[in-house]
């Protein structure tokens, strides 16, 4: 397939936290505020005046002081955020969204506040911390929608002065639908017998869609998707076999391309930084305020492994599964960062019951928050990509 | 007569087997691995290619598939299959009875689930670190001032079994070299590194599902000491393979070029 005009570019943008585009939003005088959290709904912190920006710590290498603070027994991404922060590379940021989710990302959060991180350089900048609910109940989700006012919205109005009216909110709502129109609408594509797109291509265009102020990248989107519109596939398909990628936060695209390089095209993207779920539309019922509407959608489309009752943990295989048909997947692989306090529990069980009571065949990968080792990986993801192939073999499929 | 080949190339050691179209092997050679994968696929040809009478050139092999960490640098090749299926098939054609194997190379260990034909029912790797590799017993060995054949066999003559915890090849070498200093019996601090990693071996065997029927491949799999641990931790008598256990992933990469090639 001929390249996409913006992958190189892309693939730059992701190369820095404070990319071109930040940059740009940043001159315009627009307020940069990071999560990394599903819990912390990203229309939220699209409102006028500021932007989201979903946190990541490219090129990460050393965690030497961020160790220090926080141990070595915490994932290596939480260690990675905090790093990054300490060397002063989110000192652009006007406040930290954080989530009482995982008790790792929450004591990097933590670390920003105790070592006044930021705050040396904006004194206005804070951290807050919403508390999503554990359960799917009414009275839960008042309290989640009354925790994102109190700690998101009215923390905005009441120190940036920004507008968080219905009106501005439902603005908001609009144009984040847009954007996940497009890239649902993208990712749709990956659905294909032989797709004019990969899996490594769709990471890139999800990820900068996430790091990106959304304003700005989006005519680059819609210019994407037009390119893919009319791109033709080689003759035949390049993969070997098709696999859905679960898991927890995954914001490294070679980890993907890596997959690929083995010959399994990653159809869907079912993990933290992922777009299923991720980016589908925000529906505002009659007689719903937006941000009832908002939160409703959060809690209920959320798939994290924190949701430990029996229908969510059933729940999340039949996902992997609905998938995996309307993907026309032959397994899914479950990577899971090492520490990660909910991943490692629900990779080991997935490991276990996938094939058996899905049949689904599965691969489990624990990982670090940056992609080492490649050369066992990939031994790892051919011996299954083969696996697969034999089976689709003996179960009299054509093999590609 | 069409011949097959497969070459393992692996982080220590690059192996060669040659089969005619019976499946019978014809040449094999373990070579000490160069740096350069490339380098070390064309030693090894050449000396299997050599052992053939009338073979001549490695371009007259009908199929010839690369394993082993390096199998994407086997110039030769006409495709490369994981180091993984390739020992299963290999050990499948050596012994179809055998249904699980621990193949603990030069740096990782794998545990396999064999399927009745010969494919990958399950598999588990480690491949966090060199503890319990070929790399971990070169370097003990040498700390123990003994060649690897002489210190397989020290823990056999053991009465006692010295705990060894460093788990890290670099600690462990430490740590036994203390022991040493403090004036314990080799055999018994040896015993005690064999059971270390007889122990992470009995995990890759049972995360990958392994229940009997096992067998050990890989460098490591002549260690006699070790294979005493296994069989001591897993309860189960280790199947001792008529073929050379190293060479089950290049005979399983000339198996399925048989297959492939055929």
């Amino acid at each position: 397939m001929k390249d996409l005009k913006y992958r190189v570019y892309f693939e730059n943008l992701l190369s820095d936290v404070k990319n071109e585009l930040v940059a740009q939003a940043l001159d315009d005088g627009k307020r940069a505020l990071g999560f990394s959290c599903y819990f912390i709904p990203a229309v939220l912190l699209n409102l006028d005046g500021c932007f989201s920006l979903r946190l990541r710590a490219p090129g990460t290498t050393d965690t030497g002081i961020a160790t220090y603070y926080m141990s070595e027994k915490t994932c290596m991404f939480s260690r990675s955020i905090l790093e990054r922060a300490i060397e002063g590379g989110y000192n652009f940021l006007s406040a930290l969204m954080g989530t009482e989710t995982c008790s790792m990302m929450n004591r990097s959060q933590e670390h920003f506040e105790m070592l006044n991180l930021v705050k040396d350089v904006n004194d206005k900048f804070y951290v807050t911390h919403v508390d999503p609910p554990f359960v799917m109940k009414d009275y839960a989700f008042t309290h989640y929608e009354k925790q994102l006012r109190i700690h998101i919205l009215d923390k905005l109005r009441d120190t940036y002065g920004i507008d968080t009216s219905d009106e501005a909110l439902m603005k908001a709502i609009d144009e984040h639908n847009e954007v996940c129109d497009v890239i649902t609408e993208i990712g749709n594509f990956r659905k294909q017998e032989n797709p004019p797109i990969t899996g490594y291509e769709f990471h890139l265009i999800e990820l900068v869609s996430e790091v990106c102020p959304q304003k700005l990248i989006l005519p680059y989107l819609k210019e994407t998707l037009e390119e893919i519109k009319a791109r033709k596939a080689d003759e035949k398909p390049w993969y070997r076999v098709r696999v859905v990628l679960a898991g927890g936060e995954n914001d490294d695209p070679y980890f993907t391309k890596l997959i690929e390089d083995s010959g399994a095209f990653v159809v869907a993207d079912r993990y933290c930084y992922g777009s299923l779920p991720g980016r589908e539309r925000i529906e505002v019922k009659p007689g719903e305020t937006p941000l009832a509407a908002i939160a409703r959608h959060y809690m209920y489309t959320s798939q994290c492994p924190r949701f430990m009752s029996q229908d969510k943990v059933h729940g999340r295989k039949q996902y992997f599964k609905q998938l995996a048909e309307e993907y026309k997947a032959d397994g899914l692989i479950v990577e899971q960062m090492k520490f990660c306090e909910y991943w490692e529990y629900e990779r080991m069980y997935c490991m276990n019951v996938m094939e058996s009571e899905y049949g689904l065949p599965c691969l489990g990968i624990e990982k670090e928050y940056v992609t080492a080792a490649s050369g066992q990986l990939r031994t790892r993801f051919q011996a299954f990509v083969e696996a697969l192939e034999l089976k689709k073999i003996k179960n009299g499929a054509e093999v590609k | 007569m069409k011949f097959f080949a497969g070459c393992d190339v692996g982080s220590t050691y690059t192996k060669a087997v040659i089969i005619d179209e019976n499946g019978k092997i014809c040449a094999s050679t373990i070579l000490r691995s160069k740096m350069n994968a490339e380098q070390s696929s064309r030693m090894a040809m050449d000396e299997v290619v050599s052992q053939v009478p009338g073979l001549g050139s490695v371009e007259n092999i009908s199929y010839l598939i690369g394993t082993g960490y390096g199998r994407n640098r086997v110039p030769f090749a006409d495709e490369n299959i994981s180091e993984i299926s390739c020992h299963a098939m290999g050990v499948h054609v050596t012994d179809p009875a055998v249904k699980a194997i621990i193949d603990i190379g030069g740096q990782d260990v794998k545990g396999i689930a064999v399927a009745p034909d010969g494919t990958v029912k399950n598999f588990a790797m480690n491949d966090k670190c060199a503890a319990g590799t070929g790399r971990f017993y070169e370097a003990i060995a040498r700390s123990f001032e003994m060649s690897l054949e002489e210190f397989s066999s020290l823990s056999l003559k053991a009465k006692n079994v010295i705990p060894v915890t460093a788990q890290c090849t670099v600690f462990a070498e430490s740590e036994v070299i203390a022991l040493v200093g403090e004036g314990k019996a080799p055999e018994e601090i040896a015993a005690g590194i064999q059971m270390a990693v007889a122990k992470r071996c009995f995990v890759m065997a049972k995360k990958a599902g392994a229940v009997n029927d096992i067998t050990l491949t890989g460098g490591c799999a002549k260690n006699e000491g070790l294979k005493k641990a296994i069989e001591k931790v897993l309860k189960i008598k280790v199947t001792e393979l008529k073929t050379d256990p190293q060479l089950m992933g290049a005979l399983g990469a000339a198996e399925y070029a048989r297959r492939k090639g055929a």
